[in-house]
C-alpha cells in the first residue's frame, strides 16, 4: 500500500480528514509504531477481533468526522470480556449519530506518561514538527517545541531537551525510559510525511503513550487534509 | 553560504567606493540632506555626487542635474525621493549601469494598496538591470570602518564587532550611543526595510563572511525565507554566535485549527524552535541582546556552566549566587589545591568558598591579580565572575594617613588603580578561562571604563551577567550540536 492508496481515496470521497483507522495506517507506512487494532462492523467481528488483540481491549466508534472522540462519547475503555465487547459496541452505535465507517477494536495501551506529537505547515517554515506533553492536559501546560523538517537524529534528540517536563523521559517511577532511538525516528518520520504529502496539511498523534518498558505507541492519530480549493 | 564577503550582494552596498544621491538638497528640513550630512559627517573617503534638479551645488559638493552626466558610474546609489518617482530614478540609475542601490524612501507596501504597487514596479526595474537594493523602508547601512554611514542620524561612537541585521532602524541609529556607552560597536549595522530585494538572510550571509564581524546581532518581527534563513544560521554558527531578538510573536495563533499542532502552534512557540534549530541565541530584550552579544564577542568559548564568583563583600556575592542558579548556572566547590592557593591571599574574616570573599584584605593589589589568576585556575570552574570596583576612596584614605598632599592624593590614588587594573587586563588577555565581571559603578566612571575599554564585559548588576554567561554557553552547546550534526551528515554520505 502506498499513501496516495489511503488519501487519494479518502478525498474522492470529500472527506476533508483520514479516521482514526486510516490516519494509523498511514503512520504505519512511515515505521511509526501505532496500537494494534481492526475495524469492525458488527458485535459479532468485534468480539472475535478482541480475541485475536487479547484482552483487555478499547472500543471506539471509527469516522473521519470525527475528530474529538471523547467528546462524543464514543470510546469504551477497558473493556475485559466478551460480554463487555458485545454491551459496549451497543452502546457506541446507539450514542453516535453520524455513519460510522465501523467500530474500531484495538489492544488497550497502558503507560501513564503521555506525549503528542503533530505536524502543522508554515507558510515561512514549510512543515514543521511539534512535540509536547500529551493528553488530555495538552493545552494546559503548552508544553511543547517545533522544528522545521526535515532534520536528523541529533535535532529530534534535542527537541526532547528543549521540554519543561523532559523528566518523564527519563527513568520514572518505577518505569524504564522512553526508547530514544524509537521516539526521534516517530519525530523524523512525522516530517516526512510533511514533506513527501502536500495533501496532509496537519497531523496529530495524542497520545503517543510511552508503556512503563519504554515503548512508544501511537494510541489515537488524526490526520487532517487539505483540499484543493474549487 | 558564500565563499567571499566580496560575492555578497551587500559587498558594494557596505563598501562602497563612490556614491549618487537622490533626494538631497540645500534646504535643511529634507531628509535627503540629513542623511547627506551624516556621510559627510563620518568623513566617508570615496567621490559624492548629489543630483539635483535645480541646484549647481549641494552642500558644497559639485551638483548634477542627472545621473547619466556623472563622470563614472558609481558603486552606490543612495534614493531619498518621493515615493511614485523612485523607480524612475531607479531606471536611470541602471542605464548609467549602477548595480547596488540603498532606498530609504518609504511608501510602499508597508502601506498596501498603491505602495505595494510602486514596490512590484521597483522590484521590475531592478530585475531588468540586474541590481541588488536594500529597502525600500530603511535607513541603510551604517559601516563605520568604512566611513559609511547612510543612515539620517549622525556616527556616533567607534568601530566595533557587533554586525547587526534589523528589521527596525531605530535599533540601528539609537544603538550608536547606547553601544558606545559600552565601549562597544558595529562592525556594519544594516536596516532591512521591506526586503524588497535584499532581505535578512542576504545579512547574515554577509555579516557571516565579514572579518570585522565576530557575533551578528538579529531584530526580527517575521522572517520571509524561512528555510533558507535555517540553513544559512546553521552555517554560520560554527564559525560565530548568531544572537536575535523576535517580537511581534506573542500574538495568539493566526487561524482557527481543527488539531492540536495547529492550535498550539503560535508564531512565538515556532520560531522559539526555529530559533534552536538554526543555532540562534534567542535574547528577549535589545539590551539583554547587546549584553550576550558583548559577552561572545569578547571572552573565549566557556566549556561548562560551573561559576566561580570573586567578591569583597558578602551582599554582592550572594546576590551573584542567587543570580547565577536562577540562570541555571552551577556553582561549583573550590579544589583542595585552590583553597590552599587562596589562603596567604584572604583575611581571617573573609571566606574561601564559592562565592570568594576578600573582605578588607591587607593588599588590594592581590584582589586584581593573584585571587583571579588563582579562581581562574581552579578546575572546577569553567568562568570566574568578578565583583569588580574601584578601590580609589580607599587608597585616598590611606594616602592621606601616610601624610601625601592632598593635591597629589587624587593623581596618585588614580595612578595605583590604573596599576591594579592591568594587572587583571593582562590575566583578561592572556588566560585561556573567561571571566566577566559584575558592578554597581557608573560605567561612564572614568575608572571602570578602564576595564570596559580594555574589553572586559562589566555588567551592571550580577543579573545582567549570569544571564550573559548562561547564554554564552549556550552558544557553545548550539554549536557542538550542530557540528555533530554536520559530521553524522557527512559521515552517512561517505557510506
Amino acid at each position: 500500500m502506498r499513501a496516495d492508496d489511503l488519501i487519494q481515496p479518502a478525498l474522492d470521497r470529500g472527506q476533508s480528514a483520514l479516521s482514526e483507522y486510516e490516519s494509523k495506517k498511514l503512520l504505519s507506512l512511515y515505521g511509526i509504531p501505532v496500537t494494534r487494532e481492526k475495524l469492525s462492523h458488527s458485535a459479532d467481528e468485534a468480539v472475535s477481533a478482541a480475541a485475536e488483540l487479547g484482552f483487555p481491549v478499547v472500543l471506539k466508534g471509527c469516522s473521519p468526522e470525527l475528530m474529538h472522540k471523547s467528546e462524543h462519547g464514543c470510546i469504551e475503555l477497558n473493556l475485559r470480556s466478551e460480554g463487555d465487547v458485545r454491551e459496549a459496541y451497543r452502546r457506541i452505535i446507539n450514542r453516535v449519530d453520524l455513519e460510522l465507517e465501523g467500530v474500531l477494536v484495538q489492544e488497550m495501551v497502558s503507560g501513564q506518561r503521555e506525549l503528542v506529537i503533530g505536524l502543522t505547515r508554515n507558510p515561512q517554515f514549510g512543515p514543521c514538527v511539534m512535540l509536547g506533553m500529551g493528553g488530555i492536559m495538552t493545552e494546559v501546560f503548552e508544553d511543547t517545541t517545533f522544528r522545521m523538517a526535515p532534520f536528523g537524529k541529533i535535532e529530534a534528540k534535542d527537541m526532547t531537551e528543549e521540554l519543561r517536563f523532559k523528566a518523564i523521559l527519563g527513568a520514572f517511577r518505577g518505569q524504564k525510559p522512553v526508547d530514544m532511538d524509537m521516539l526521534c525516528r516517530t519525530l523524523i518520520a512525522v516530517g516526512q510525511i510533511g514533506l513527501d504529502l502536500d495533501t496532509v496539511s496537519e497531523l496529530d498523534i495524542n497520545p503517543m503513550i510511552i508503556t512503563p518498558e519504554g515503548r512508544v505507541v501511537a494510541v489515537d492519530a488524526l490526520v487532517l487534509l487539505r483540499r484543493d480549493e474549487k | 553560504m558564500i565563499e567571499s564577503i566580496e560575492a555578497s550582494p551587500l559587498y558594494p552596498i557596505a563598501n562602497p567606493k563612490s556614491i549618487v544621491v537622490f533626494g538631497a538638497s540645500n534646504s535643511i528640513t529634507s531628509m535627503g540632506t540629513s542623511l547627506l550630512d551624516s556621510v559627510l559627517d563620518l568623513g566617508f573617503e570615496g567621490e559624492i555626487y548629489p543630483i539635483h534638479p535645480k541646484e549647481s551645488r549641494v552642500q558644497n559638493l559639485k551638483a548634477y542635474r542627472n545621473v547619466l552626466d556623472l563622470p563614472s558610474v558609481p558603486d552606490l546609489a543612495l534614493i531619498v525621493l518621493p515615493t511614485r518617482i523612485v523607480s524612475e530614478a531607479m531606471d536611470a540609475c541602471g542605464r548609467k549601469g549602477i548595480r547596488h542601490a540603498i532606498v530609504i524612501s518609504g511608501g510602499f507596501k508597508e502601506v498596501g494598496g498603491e505602495g505595494a504597487n510602486l514596490e512590484k514596479e521597483l522590484v521590475a526595474v531592478a530585475n531588468k538591470y540586474g541590481m541588488r537594493f536594500l529597502g525600500p523602508n530603511c535607513i541603510g547601512v551604517a559601516n563605520p570602518r568604512r566611513k559609511l554611514n547612510t543612515t539620517f542620524m549622525a556616527f556616533q561612537g567607534a568601530p566595533g564587532f557587533i554586525g547587526m541585521a534589523s528589521q527596525s532602524g531605530s535599533f540601528v541609529t539609537q544603538m550608536f550611543g547606547y553601544l558606545s556607552d559600552y565601549a562597544l560597536g558595529f562592525s556594519t549595522a544594516i536596516s532591512v526595510g521591506n526586503e524588497a530585494n535584499i532581505d535578512l538572510v542576504d545579512c547574515m550571509e554577509y555579516l557571516g563572511a565579514c572579518p570585522d564581524t565576530r557575533v551578528i546581532a538579529l531584530y526580527i518581527e517575521g522572517i520571509q525565507r524561512g528555510r533558507a534563513f535555517v540553513e544559512t544560521a546553521r552555517s554560520i554558527v560554527p564559525k560565530k554566535p548568531i544572537v536575535a531578538l523576535y517580537v511581534g510573536g506573542s500574538e495568539a495563533g493566526s487561524r482557527a485549527s481543527l488539531s492540536h499542532t495547529g492550535a498550539l502552534a503560535g508564531p512565538d512557540r515556532l520560531y522559539e524552535g526555529i530559533f534552536r534549530q538554526s543555532g540562534i541565541i534567542r535574547a528577549r530584550s535589545v539590551m539583554e541582546m547587546f549584553d550576550i552579544c558583548w559577552t561572545l564577542g569578547s571572552i573565549p568559548r566557556i566549556k561548562g556552566r560551573r561559576v566561580v564568583i570573586q567578591t569583597h563583600s558578602g551582599g554582592p556575592g550572594v546576590e551573584a549566587a542567587d543570580a547565577c542558579a536562577r540562570a541555571g548556572l552551577e556553582l561549583p566547590s573550590l579544589s583542595l589545591e585552590t583553597i590552599k592557593r587562596l589562603r596567604p591571599f584572604i583575611p581571617k574574616t573573609g571566606s574561601i568558598n564559592n562565592p570568594v570573599d576578600f573582605t578588607f584584605g591587607k593588599n588590594l593589589i592581590d584582589y586584581f591579580s593573584k585571587i583571579p589568576k588563582v579562581l581562574l585556575d581552579e578546575k572546577n570552574a569553567d568562568i570566574l565572575l568578578f565583583y569588580s570596583f574601584t578601590p580609589k576612596q580607599r587608597l585616598q584614605r590611606l594616602m592621606r594617613q601616610m601624610g601625601i598632599p592632598t593635591d597629589q592624593i587624587e593623581i596618585q590614588a588614580a595612578k595605583l588603580v590604573n596599576t591594579y587594573y592591568e594587572s587583571i587586563i593582562q590575566l583578561f588577555e592572556n588566560h585561556d578561562k573567561p571571566f566577566v565581571g559584575y558592578t554597581f559603578q557608573d560605567l561612564k566612571d572614568p575608572l571602570v571604563r578602564i576595564l570596559i575599554e580594555r574589553g572586559i564585559p562589566i555588567f551592571q548588576g550580577p543579573q545582567r551577567a549570569a544571564r550573559a554567561i548562561e547564554a554564552a554557553y549556550q552558544y557553545t552547546l548550539l554549536r557542538e550540536k550542530i557540528l555533530a550534526a554536520d559530521s553524522q551528515e557527512a559521515g552517512m554520505g561517505q557510506s
